[in-house]
């Protein structure tokens, strides 16, 4: 496999597997009463053992804490590398929204007139 | 695993509970302890008495380059959602200083990076993982709802429950509750 594809495929494995540690943290963080979070926690631990899984054993390494580690270190770096594309298109969005003008509407139209009869 | 280690792992994790709860409960009233939890792993994570061994290294180091263009960047986008007439007046001050924190962003994302083809193709490999751990999420979630078994139907309202309900309504109505 050439170097770039290598990268390619390590960016992704370590993505899956960062993002399914988010779910069961975010999981975690919103328990309530109506969560159902048996399956879904489930789902998401299989796809990071998975990941990990298949890490290992391109590196050529046995599955143990240090690929885990090394997994989510990976996720972590790629997820990094996405954040410059993310704010280049928040930068868009929000530059098409300030130069727009705002559409008339008319029941903030009342409420203007209503405020400055006050 | 050392101690350093799990430290940072642990404070990742922490961070990630805390923006969790944050983003529960109504935009208006967000859950209390969200922002001080996240906070809280965000110094677990990066104050320390010694140097994490490799890989959390790196990610630290990583996490805090980022975070020298990503913290004004962050800021800016905020300001400039509050100032820009999405749903009232254009706000110039906010909108302004908005825009002058995220050029200082992209100044200084382009004075510490070199951004290159790998690293776009990373992000696409980064994209498709995050849509598939995603969507593995969401069949998952479909799988417990549909193993969820329905509750009876509701039985319609008594005699009692109705006037409760129309004595309710008349008075938020405005009218005399004696027809």
């Amino acid at each position: 496999m050439s170097p770039e594809l290598d990268s390619v495929a390590t960016a992704f494995v370590g993505s899956a597997a960062l993002t399914s540690m988010f779910v069961v943290l975010a999981m975690i963080g919103t328990l309530n009463h109506y969560h159902r979070p048996i399956i879904p926690v489930l789902g998401a631990l299989m796809v990071m053992l998975s990941c990990t899984y298949l890490l290992a054993w391109a590196d050529g390494t046995a599955v143990d804490t240090l690929t885990l580690r090394m997994t989510m270190s990976e996720g972590v770096f790629a997820m990094l590398k996405l954040l410059p594309f993310v704010f280049l298109i928040l930068t868009a969005l929000l530059l098409e929204a300030s130069l727009r003008k705002r559409p008339e509407d008319p029941l903030l139209a009342l409420l203007e007139s209503e405020s400055g009869s006050e | 695993m050392s101690l350093w280690a799990t430290q940072v792992w642990l404070g990742l994790s922490i961070a990630v509970i805390g923006i969790s709860m944050h983003r529960t409960g109504p935009a208006f009233r967000r859950h209390p302890f969200g922002t001080p939890v996240a906070l809280l792993g965000l110094a677990v994570m990066l104050i320390r008495v010694e140097e994490p061994p490799s890989p959390e290294s790196e990610v630290v180091s990583a996490a805090v380059d980022t975070a020298f263009w990503a913290i004004p960047a962050l800021l800016g986008l905020s300001l400039v959602l509050s100032g820009a007439p999405l749903y009232w007046r254009s706000r110039p001050l906010p909108l302004l200083a908005g825009w002058a924190l995220i050029a200082a962003g992209w100044l200084q994302y382009y004075s510490t990076s070199s951004p290159s083809l790998a690293d776009a193709l990373d992000a696409g490999g980064s994209l498709i993982g995050i849509l598939l751990s995603i969507t593995v999420f969401v069949l998952c979630v479909r799988t417990a709802e549909r193993m969820t078994p329905q509750e009876p139907e509701t039985e319609g309202l008594d005699e009692k429950e109705r006037k409760y309900v129309a004595s309710v309504l008349r008075r938020h109505l405005e009218v005399d509750d004696e027809p």
